[in-house]
C-alpha cells in the first residue's frame, strides 16, 4: 500500500521532482520516519488517549458515571491489604510462569517435529493450529463443559484408561486442580502460536548450516543447541515476550472456567479488575489492578527488548 | 527411502501423536456435543466419547435459521479481513524501517510502538470508548476496523521485525548496488524472503481479531453489528439456560472454515520456502 | 389521529432536528422519532419476540420508532460502564437488582411513571423498592423478577416418604435420604451468585446478615452466621457431594434435569428447561417455597427495571414506551404471558396473576409469605455492598469452612475483608 501511494504520488509529479522525491526515499533518515508515521499516527490517534485516560483512573477515585478526583497512589497501596489482590498478585505469577515455560519446551518440540518430513503434513498441520482458531469465547465454553463436574468426559476417560481411581478430581473445585486446569487450556490455546511462529523461523535456517555442522561431526543435540536455538532466538524472544503479555492478562479462560474461583485461588488480573472496576463501578480501583504491573512489565520489556536487539545484530 | 530415514519418520509421528490429541480432542468433544440430541447430551450415564443414539442436525439449524448466525459471521468476516490487511500493511513497513533503516530515535520509537501493547484492554475500552464515539462510529462494525489494528500493528510489527532480521543485509545491498532502489529492494528482494513472516503475521492478525470480544462488545450492539462471538454468546446463553448443542455447533462452524484457509496458507509458504532455499 | 400528525410534527421540526445537530449523524429513517432500548437477553426467547412484537405496536400507535438490542446479562457492566463513560448508547435500559443504586447520577428520576403504575397495580414488591429507588426517588420502573424456589425430585421424594421441607432444619433431614438413594442436594458453593443467592436467606432465616442497615457495620462475626457455618458443614458433609465446590450458576439446574440432584434451590430454569427438551426428568420436577427458619421465611428474588439514561435525547419518548409497556395493563399482562413464569409481575394486586396458573408446578411461585431481597440485605445496596457481593466474602467464607477452616477463622476473615471495603 505505501509503495501504491508512493507510486500515486510520484506519477502525478514532474520529473525533476520525482527524482529529487526518490532520492530522498533512498535516504534513511527521511524513509524510516514516513515509514514509521502510519503505525504512531494510529497509536497515538487510538492509544495515547485512552492510556493516559487509564492511568488517571488508576490514580483517581474514578466511579462510573460520578465525578472523580485525584488520590495519588492510594488505590494501589490499598489493594494490597485486600486479601483477594494478595492472592491474584500470587496467581499471576503462578499461572503465567508455569503456563508459558510450558508453552516454550512444548512449542520448540513441537516446531522441531513440525519441520522433519510428515506423511501428512497438511491435516497434521492443521490439527495443530485448530485450538488457535476456534472463537475463544466459545473454546473455553467447550472447556467447561469438558470439566463440568456431572458429565466431565476427562474424568470419564482417565478413569476410563486407568489413570486415576474414582471419583476422580474435582476439576474447578479444588484449588491445585483449579489452578492446573485453567494453565492446561492456556497452555492448549497457546501453543499452535509457538509451534507456528517458531515453525517459520526454523524453516528460514538455511540448510547448509545443519550440513556444514554434520560434517563437522555434530549429533543432533549439538546442532539443535549450537545451530537451532541461536538462529532462533530473535523470533523466540518476540514470542514469548508477547506470550508473557498475553498470559498475564488472561480474562476468558478464568472468567468462563472459575469466575477465579475456588476461594480466589486462580483469580487474575484481569478477572479481579473486571469484578471491582466494572461490577461495583469502581473504575479507579479496577484500573489500578490492571495497571499494578505496569511498571515491572516495562522494565522487563525494556531488558528483554534489549536481549533482541542485541541477538539480531 | 531407507530403513533409517523411515523409522525417523515413524518416530516422529509418533513424537507427534500427543500433541495432535491435546489439540484436537477438544474440538472433537465439541462438534460430538453438537451433533448428539439432548436427551443424549444431558444423560449422564451416557458415554461421553461417542455418540451412541443417533446424531442430530437439530443444533446447527437451530443456529443458522432461528438466529442471525449468518449475518454475524459475515460482520466478523468483513472486519477481519479489513483489520488484518491493514494492519499488516502499516506493520510491514514500519517493522521494515524498525529493523534495517538508521534514523532519528529508531529504538525509542520501537519501545514505543511495544509499550503500547502493555495496556490491558481490561479498561483500555472505555477510554477508547468515548474516542470511537467521538469518530462517529458508535454501534458500527467500522468502529471495530478501526479498533482493531490498534493492538494488532504492535503485534505484526514486532513479529516481523524479527523475520526481517533473518535475512541477510548483503542480499538487499547487492539488489542495490545493481541500481534498485530501497522500495525496490524492499519490494522485490526482502519482502518474498521474508513472505513465512508475513503469512504468519496474517495467520495471527486474523486469528486475533477474529477472537476479540470485548471491543465487539462494547462498540456494537445491534444484531446488524455485531460480530459472531457476540452474537452466539448473546442468543445461546440466557441467565443459567445454555444451550449447549448449538453453543458448540457456533464453535464448529467459526473455526472449520479458517482452519481449511489456514492448512493451504502454512503449506504454501512453508513448502514454498523450502524448495527456494535448497535451489 | 390528528394529535398524532401534530405529535410527528413536533417531532420533525424540534427534537428531530435538534438530535441531528448536536450528533451530527442523521436519524436513521425520514424525520421519525427514534428511541433505543438495551434490553438482557430472557431466559424465554419467547419474552424477547414478543417484546419486539409490542415494540412495533408502539410505534404504530404513536409514530416513535423503537430499536431494541439484547445483551448477555453478564456482559451489562462493561456495557453500561462504557455507555456512561462516552454518555451515548441507547436511551432505555433493562436494570438488574442493584443496578439503579450503581448509576443512580445518571438516571432520569421515574418517580411519576411508578406513582401511576402503583395506583394501578398495587405497590411494587420490597425488593423492588429497596433497589429501584434510590433514596426516596424512583430511578427505575420495577418490571418483574424472577425469584429462587426450591426445585425438588417429586418421585424421590414420595418413594422415600419424606416430608416437604419447610424450615432449612427440615432440608438437612430430607438431604441425608436423599444422598443415601444417591441423590444429593445441590447447593453451590463458589464464586457466583447462585451460591448468594442460597446463603443469603439462610442467614437472613436464623436472623443473621452481612452488614447492618445503616450500610457501615459489618455484621457476619456472630452467632447467627455461626450457625449458618455449621448448618453448611453439616450439608456438606451428609447430604451434598465435593463437587458444589467447583459449580457455577448453570451446575445445579444440570444437575437435577439429569437425574442426579434430589433438591436445588434456583428460578424454575431448571424445570423449564427439561420441559422443552423433552429430558424425562421433567414430570417428577416439582417446586416448593424456599425453606425459612426462627427469623422467618427469605428469598432472593432478580428484580428487573426499566430505567433512561439522563444523557439520553428522548426522556419524553422513552417514558411514553415504559408507560405502553407496563401501564396498560393488556399490554403488560401479554409481556408477562410471555415469559414461561421466568418474568413475575412485582406489584402487589397482580400477585394473583393467570401466569402462575399454567403450569400445576408453578403454584409455588406464588410464594404467600415470604419476604422478597436483594443481596446484602439489609443493607441498603451502596456500591461498597455491592462490592461485598460482588467479591463473593459469604461464599469464600463457607467454601474455607467446608473444607477444613475453623468456623471463627472462617467469620473472622470475612469480617475483615468486610471491614476493609467497608472502610475504604
Amino acid at each position: 500500500m505505501a509503495i501504491g501511494s508512493v507510486g500515486v504520488v510520484t506519477a502525478s509529479a514532474r520529473p525533476s521532482l520525482r527524482a529529487r522525491l526518490s532520492e530522498l526515499l533512498d535516504r534513511e533518515s527521511w524513509l524510516g520516519p514516513i515509514f514509521v508515521s502510519p503505525a504512531l499516527v494510529l497509536l497515538l490517534l487510538l492509544v495515547a488517549y485512552p492510556f493516559f485516560m487509564a492511568l488517571y483512573f488508576s490514580v483517581s477515585n474514578a466511579f462510573i458515571g460520578r465525578p472523580s478526583n485525584f488520590i495519588g497512589i492510594r488505590n494501589f497501596v490499598r489493594l494490597w491489604e485486600s486479601d483477594a489482590f494478595r492472592q491474584t498478585f500470587q496467581n499471576a505469577f503462578v499461572f503465567c510462569g508455569a503456563a508459558v515455560g510450558a508453552k516454550v519446551v512444548l512449542g520448540i518440540s513441537l516446531a522441531l517435529l513440525l519441520n522433519q518430513q510428515l506423511w501428512f503434513k497438511r491435516m497434521i498441520r492443521g490439527a495443530v493450529l485448530l485450538p488457535w482458531v476456534i472463537p475463544t469465547a466459545l473454546s473455553t465454553l467447550g472447556w467447561s463443559w469438558m470439566f463440568n463436574s456431572l458429565y466431565s468426559v476427562v474424568n470419564w476417560t482417565l478413569l476410563a484408561i486407568g489413570i486415576i481411581d474414582p471419583p476422580g478430581p474435582n476439576w474447578l473445585g479444588q484449588k491445585y486442580y483449579a489452578m492446573a486446569a485453567v494453565i492446561i487450556v492456556n497452555i492448549w490455546r497457546g501453543l499452535p502460536f509457538f509451534a507456528i511462529t517458531l515453525l517459520a523461523g526454523l524453516v528460514a535456517i538455511p540448510k547448509e548450516l545443519y550440513e556444514a555442522a554434520e560434517a563437522d561431526g555434530a549429533g543432533p543435540i549439538a546442532r539443535f543447541w549450537y545451530v537451532t536455538l541461536p538462529l532462533l532466538k530473535g523470533v523466540l524472544g518476540i514470542v514469548v515476550l508477547f506470550s508473557t503479555i498475553f498470559t498475564f492478562s488472561e480474562f476468558n479462560i478464568i472468567y468462563v472456567l472459575t469466575h477465579g474461583g475456588p476461594m480466589n485461588s486462580t483469580h487474575l488480573f484481569a478477572t479481579l479488575a473486571r469484578q471491582v472496576g466494572l461490577e461495583t463501578g469502581r473504575i479507579g480501583e479496577g484500573a489500578a489492578i490492571s495497571l499494578y504491573l505496569f511498571p515491572a512489565l516495562m522494565i522487563v520489556v525494556w531488558a528483554q527488548l534489549r536481549f533482541v536487539r542485541k541477538q539480531a545484530y | 527411502m531407507n530403513r533409517r530415514v523411515l523409522t525417523n519418520r515413524i518416530l516422529s509421528h509418533l513424537a507427534l501423536l500427543p500433541f495432535i490429541i491435546f489439540a484436537v480432542f477438544p474440538f472433537y468433544h465439541m462438534a460430538l456435543t453438537s451433533l448428539k440430541q439432548n436427551r443424549e447430551l444431558y444423560d449422564r450415564n451416557a458415554v461421553p466419547l461417542l455418540i451412541v443414539q443417533g446424531p442430530t442436525l437439530e443444533h446447527y439449524t437451530k443456529l443458522l435459521w432461528e438466529t442471525e448466525f449468518l449475518n454475524w459471521t459475515k460482520n466478523s468476516l468483513m472486519v477481519t479481513v479489513l483489520a488484518t490487511v491493514i494492519s499488516l500493511v502499516i506493520g510491514t513497513v514500519a517493522a521494515y524501517a524498525l529493523a534495517r533503516l538508521k534514523f532519528f530515535a529508531v529504538g525509542s520509537l520501537g519501545t514505543g510502538i511495544f509499550v503500547t501493547y502493555l495496556v490491558p484492554t481490561s479498561l483500555l475500552f472505555l477510554p477508547l470508548a468515548q474516542v470511537v464515539n467521538w469518530l462517529g462510529l458508535g454501534d458500527s462494525k467500522w468502529a471495530l476496523v478501526v479498533t482493531y489494528p490498534t493492538f494488532l500493528v504492535p503485534f505484526c510489527t514486532w513479529l516481523l521485525m524479527g523475520y526481517f532480521r533473518t535475512v541477510p543485509k548483503e542480499v538487499e545491498e547487492c539488489a542495490m548496488v545493481d541500481g534498485a532502489t530501497r522500495i525496490q529492494a524492499l519490494w522485490r528482494i526482502v519482502l518474498p524472503i521474508a513472505v513465512p513472516g508475513l503469512v504468519c503475521a496474517a495467520l495471527f492478525a486474523f486469528t486475533l481479531s477474529w477472537n476479540e470480544f470485548i471491543y465487539a462488545l462494547t462498540f456494537t450492539s445491534s444484531s446488524e453489528q455485531i460480530t459472531a462471538s457476540v452474537g452466539v454468546t448473546t442468543e445461546l446463553i440466557r441467565g443459567d439456560i445454555y444451550y449447549w448443542g448449538s453453543l458448540m455447533a457456533g464453535a464448529v462452524l467459526a473455526s472449520v472454515p479458517i482452519v481449511i484457509l489456514y492448512v493451504f496458507f502454512l503449506d504454501y509458504y512453508v513448502s514454498g520456502l523450502t524448495a527456494g532455499a535448497i535451489k | 389521529m390528528s394529535s398524532l400528525t401534530r405529535r410527528q410534527f413536533t417531532t420533525t421540526a424540534g427534537v428531530g432536528l435538534a438530535g441531528v445537530l448536536a450528533t451530527g449523524i442523521p436519524p436513521a429513517r425520514g424525520q421519525q422519532r427514534e428511541i433505543s432500548y438495551l434490553c438482557w437477553n430472557n431466559f424465554a426467547p419467547a419474552s424477547d419476540k414478543k417484546l419486539a412484537e409490542i415494540g412495533q405496536r408502539f410505534t404504530k400507535d404513536t409514530g416513535i420508532k423503537i430499536k431494541i438490542d439484547h445483551i448477555n446479562a453478564e456482559q451489562q457492566p462493561a456495557k453500561y460502564a462504557s455507555e456512561v463513560q462516552t454518555q451515548a448508547g441507547h436511551d432505555l435500559v433493562e436494570m438488574r437488582m442493584h443496578f439503579p443504586w450503581l448509576y443512580e447520577p445518571q438516571l432520569v428520576d421515574v418517580s411519576d411513571i411508578v406513582a401511576d403504575l402503583e395506583k394501578k397495580y398495587g405497590k411494587a414488591v420490597s425488593s423492588a423498592q429497596e433497589t429501584a429507588k434510590v433514596k426516596g426517588i424512583w430511578r427505575a420502573v420495577p418490571q418483574y423478577h424472577a425469584m429462587f424456589v426450591a426445585t425438588y425430585r417429586e418421585d424421590l421424594f414420595k418413594k422415600a416418604g419424606l416430608k416437604i421441607p419447610d424450615t432449612w432444619e427440615d432440608l438437612y433431614v430430607a438431604g441425608k435420604e436423599l444422598k443415601k438413594m444417591g441423590h444429593p442436594v445441590g447447593i453451590p458453593i463458589n464464586q457466583n451468585l447462585d451460591s448468594i443467592s442460597t446463603a443469603g436467606p439462610i442467614l437472613w432465616s436464623l436472623g443473621g446478615m452481612e452488614v447492618d442497615k445503616d450500610g457501615k457495620t459489618v455484621r457476619i462475626n456472630s452467632p447467627q452466621a455461626a450457625e449458618m457455618i455449621e448448618w453448611y458443614r453439616k450439608m456438606f458433609r451428609d447430604c451434598m457431594e465435593p463437587e458444589v465446590l467447583s459449580w457455577d450458576n448453570a451446575s445445579n439446574n444440570q444437575s437435577i434435569q439429569q437425574g442426579k440432584a434430589g433438591w436445588i434451590h434456583n428460578p424454575v430454569s431448571a424445570y423449564i428447561v427439561a420441559k422443552q427438551m423433552k429430558l424425562p426428568t421433567a414430570d417428577t420436577i416439582n417446586h416448593h417455597r424456599t425453606p425459612g427458619g426462627p427469623n422467618g421465611r427469605h428469598e432472593t428474588d432478580a428484580p428487573r427495571h426499566i430505567g433512561i439514561w439522563k444523557f439520553s435525547r428522548n426522556v419524553e419518548p422513552s417514558k411514553e414506551f415504559v408507560r405502553y409497556l407496563l401501564g396498560r395493563p393488556e399490554t403488560y399482562n401479554e409481556y408477562i404471558m410471555s415469559g414461561d413464569a421466568f418474568n413475575l409481575p412485582v406489584y402487589e394486586k397482580l400477585q394473583d396473576h393467570p401466569v402462575f396458573k399454567t403450569d400445576s408446578k408453578y403454584a409455588a411461585l406464588k410464594s404467600e409469605g415470604v419476604q422478597y431481597h436483594a443481596y446484602g440485605w439489609p443493607a441498603p445496596p451502596s456500591d461498597k455492598v455491592q462490592l461485598i457481593t460482588n467479591s463473593f466474602i459469604l461464599p469464600i467464607m463457607l467454601a474455607k469452612a467446608v473444607t477444613g477452616t475453623s468456623t471463627k477463622d472462617a467469620m473472622a476473615w470475612a469480617e475483615g475483608e468486610m471491614k476493609k471495603i467497608i472502610a475504604g
